[in-house]
């Protein structure tokens, strides 16, 4: 009995992992279908993301805005919100942390550094915010105002690279370089590894403790499980909504940030969230909402990412077989969601003498399961 | 009177923007109508886009490619379909995956299939409508046009018939408003929006088919470029309604051809300001036409969207709109309408709701 006690609560998490081992493997068929070597693909794979120091530091730089990302959507998500615009409040909280790097001087880097990173934070939290103002007031479905808001921000970014942020003197579309006042410092010397690599670590500990240790936590799961019984508890709803949104967005934008003046490149280009704000969510997913489980979820994609480049390098598979993995990986998570769901069902019908108890344990929307 | 850049070109250049956006929207507003709100649709259209140019280019044959790319989109919506109608899965989520899946599938197979090289496959052209391509105006852009504009403005009163007229469009729409009445009635709700996501599929294929082998003969990756979440900002500014979504379809296509143009000017002409003040003027004699009253806060907005815009077209001033304002200005209206202060649109009740029996559905 106790046994099998055990593998229902680690059931979600084999799932996961069976997801990540079954997405691989069709991305190696697809491999071997073009005519390469799955063995000498996963090899390159591997190497690619831990074969020496530089590598390892690059896979660890990677996992910093999809963990920021991945923690945004799932704080949205316990209440219930739907946060599909984090790629645009990445783009948005990124560009006002980059006009802050550009536009203010002198400064030191103990002044400097921590104004573009709040900068980015507000910047993500404001643009969420016109998502949730609108959701609270005007009863817009955030999932539908969210994805117009990225659209809006993608045309932001393509005019301010090209406008007023545009290196001086230039045509090119980019942003001259950030002054080293205003970014992380190196932690490991010539890697990508800067010292940004610990804001998703504390923002891990903040959100774990956040959700599961405090009253604001309670009315977040509270108002996600069912609002109307919030409501009545005399949780304010729309109030617990706006700020979930809003500290989401705030993630995001830290990711945003993270990518910019924590990045290799010091410059600001179109495009710069590269997708992360989509791969963010395949994170959250993947980790099935838990804030613990979003490292492995986010090691893997960072992998995937770094592996990704020397798989294309290596042995001319193109890198868009990451996407094709990342891709499934939703899909299957999507699905097994439901799948999984169904199973608990049976077994607490099966379980239950059908009393009515059965619906109350089968309130999935508490562990914050979609 | 000169009317500046509204000319003829830029006509015919609204429609070609206009018409893959239109393809796309006409198969979402059904989807939607039936309660799939379909995220995937960007997907869609490029697994259209791309598997009609491989389809034309390993055929030789236009209408082949054109076929392929259907099947393609109707391919993906299947798989959209047995995850979120059959599964019940999260459809906002799947449809994400499924954008990324076509990102990835598309650009893996483009790359391996046709390397680095560059292949530039022949369009359709147009076909003329002898006698009535001579007429003014219209001639040039309605009766010597691609026929995927032929193809797209016949859908229009198809989908009009489809969704309003029969009693398919009956179970549609009752599907997206009140699944359980449609199950009460005898027909099967799943089935009904199975067959509507399969629709927007083909129609999104249909569409990125216009794209790559319609209307420029080659494919790039990403060649949809946020056309598909176009189509659903159209079905939003619409209103869920078909005349909404034309309407909507035109305008975004008129705004994309206006920006392509501007760019080669150094100010923005007098026409344009115009322009705008007169489609602000007619938007809001429609609104109260309709017996709709403004609110203050309305009034003043549409008071001083006229105002500018007749002020700067007094007055010229050398100013040039960034392109991307142009761009983005579909998704600021979109925002708009949603907020309720382009009137206001309703969302189908039961839009991304996943339906289960009560009783036969728990295993």
């Amino acid at each position: 009995m106790s046994a099998r006690r055990i593998f229902y609560a680690a059931e979600p998490t084999l799932f996961s992992v069976l997801v990540a081992i079954v997405a691989l493997a069709i991305a190696m068929v697809i491999v071997a279908l073009s005519g390469n070597s799955p063995a000498a693909a996963l090899e390159a794979l591997w190497e690619g993301a831990f074969g020496s120091t530089s590598r390892i530091a690059s896979t660890l730089n990677a996992m910093v805005p999809l963990v920021l990302v991945a923690l945004g959507w799932i704080f949205a998500f316990r209440s219930k919100r739907v946060n599909v615009g984090l790629e645009g409040q990445m783009l948005i909280g990124g560009a006002l942390s980059a006009a802050v790097a550009l536009e203010i001087g002198g400064l030191p880097l103990a002044v400097h550094l921590p104004l573009a990173v709040l900068a980015g934070l507000l910047g993500g939290a404001l643009y969420a915010g016109v998502a949730a103002w609108m959701w609270a007031r005007r009863d817009v479905n955030e999932i539908v105002s969210t994805l117009m808001l990225n659209l809006i921000a993608v045309q932001v970014i393509s005019w301010l690279v090209r406008g007023p942020l545009q290196i001086p003197g230039s045509d090119l579309s980019r942003t001259a370089p950030f002054p080293d006042s205003s970014r992380w410092p190196q932690l490991i010397a010539d890697t990508a590894l800067r010292w940004d690599v610990l804001v998703p670590v504390a923002a891990l500990v903040l959100a774990a403790f956040v959700l599961n240790r405090t009253t604001f936590g309670f009315r977040l799961r509270l108002t996600g499980a069912n609002e109307e019984a919030a409501e009545h508890a005399g949780v304010r709803v729309k109030r617990v909504g706006v700020t979930a949104l809003a500290i989401s967005g705030g993630l995001a934008g830290l990711a945003g940030s993270s990518v910019l003046i924590g990045g290799q490149t010091g410059t600001m280009t179109d495009g710069f969230a590269a997708g992360i704000g989509f791969e963010g969510i395949a994170v959250a997913l993947l980790a099935r909402n838990s804030p613990v489980g979003v490292l492995p979820a986010a090691l893997l994609f960072a992998v995937l990412q770094q592996g990704g480049g020397l798989m294309e390098a290596r042995l001319g598979i193109p890198s868009n077989l990451v996407l094709v993995t990342q891709g499934l990986v939703i899909v299957f998570v999507a699905a097994g969601t439901f799948l999984l769901r169904r199973r608990r069902r049976a077994r607490v019908s099966a379980a239950g003498t059908g009393t009515g108890q059965g619906a109350v344990v089968d309130g999935s929307a508490v562990e914050g399961v979609a | 009177m000169n009317l500046g850049i509204f000319d003829t070109a830029l006509l015919t250049a609204a429609i070609v923007a206009a018409v893959p956006i239109l393809f796309a929207g006409l198969g979402e507003l059904v989807s939607e109508r039936a309660g799939v709100l379909n995220v995937g649709l960007e997907g869609m259209m490029l697994f259209g886009a791309f598997f009609a140019f491989l389809g034309a280019d390993m055929t030789g044959s236009l209408v082949l490619g054109v076929l392929i790319g259907v099947a393609a989109g109707v391919a993906l919506a299947a798989l959209m379909a047995l995850l979120s109608v059959e599964a019940g899965a999260d459809q906002i989520v799947v449809g994400i995956g499924l954008n990324v899946l076509a990102a990835g599938v598309t650009g893996y197979l483009y790359e391996t299939a046709f390397g680095g090289d560059q292949v530039i496959l022949s369009t359709i052209g147009n076909w003329s409508v002898p006698g009535f391509d001579r007429l003014p105006v219209v001639g040039e852009t309605f009766f010597d046009a691609s026929p995927f504009t032929y193809l797209a403005i016949l859908l229009v009163p198809t989908v009009w018939f489809l969704l309003y007229r029969s009693n398919w469009g009956l179970a549609i729409r009752a599907a997206g408003e009140m699944p359980e009445a449609v199950d009460a009635a005898g027909i099967n709700v799943r089935g009904v929006r199975w067959a509507a996501t399969l629709w927007a599929g083909a129609l999104a294929g249909l569409g990125g088919a216009t794209l790559s082998i319609g209307q420029t003969g080659v494919f790039t990756e990403g060649m949809t470029a946020g056309r598909g979440f176009l189509a659903l900002a159209a079905v939003i500014f619409g209103k869920w309604r078909l005349g909404g979504v034309v309407l909507a379809c035109s305008l975004f296509g008129s705004a994309d051809a206006v920006q392509l143009r501007l760019q080669a000017t150094s100010s923005v002409p007098s026409q344009v300001w115009v322009a705008i003040a007169l489609a602000a003027g007619v938007a809001v004699g429609y609104a109260l036409l309709r017996g709709r009253r403004l609110g203050v806060g309305a009034s003043l907005a549409a008071a001083a969207v006229i105002g500018v815009a007749l002020a700067l077209a007094i007055a010229q001033p050398e100013l040039n709109l960034p392109s991307q304002l142009w761009l983005a200005f579909p998704y600021i209206l979109t925002l708009l309408a949603l907020a309720g202060f382009v009137g206001r649109a309703r969302l189908p009740k039961a839009l991304a709701l996943p339906y289960h029996r009560a009783d036969a559905d728990a295993p």
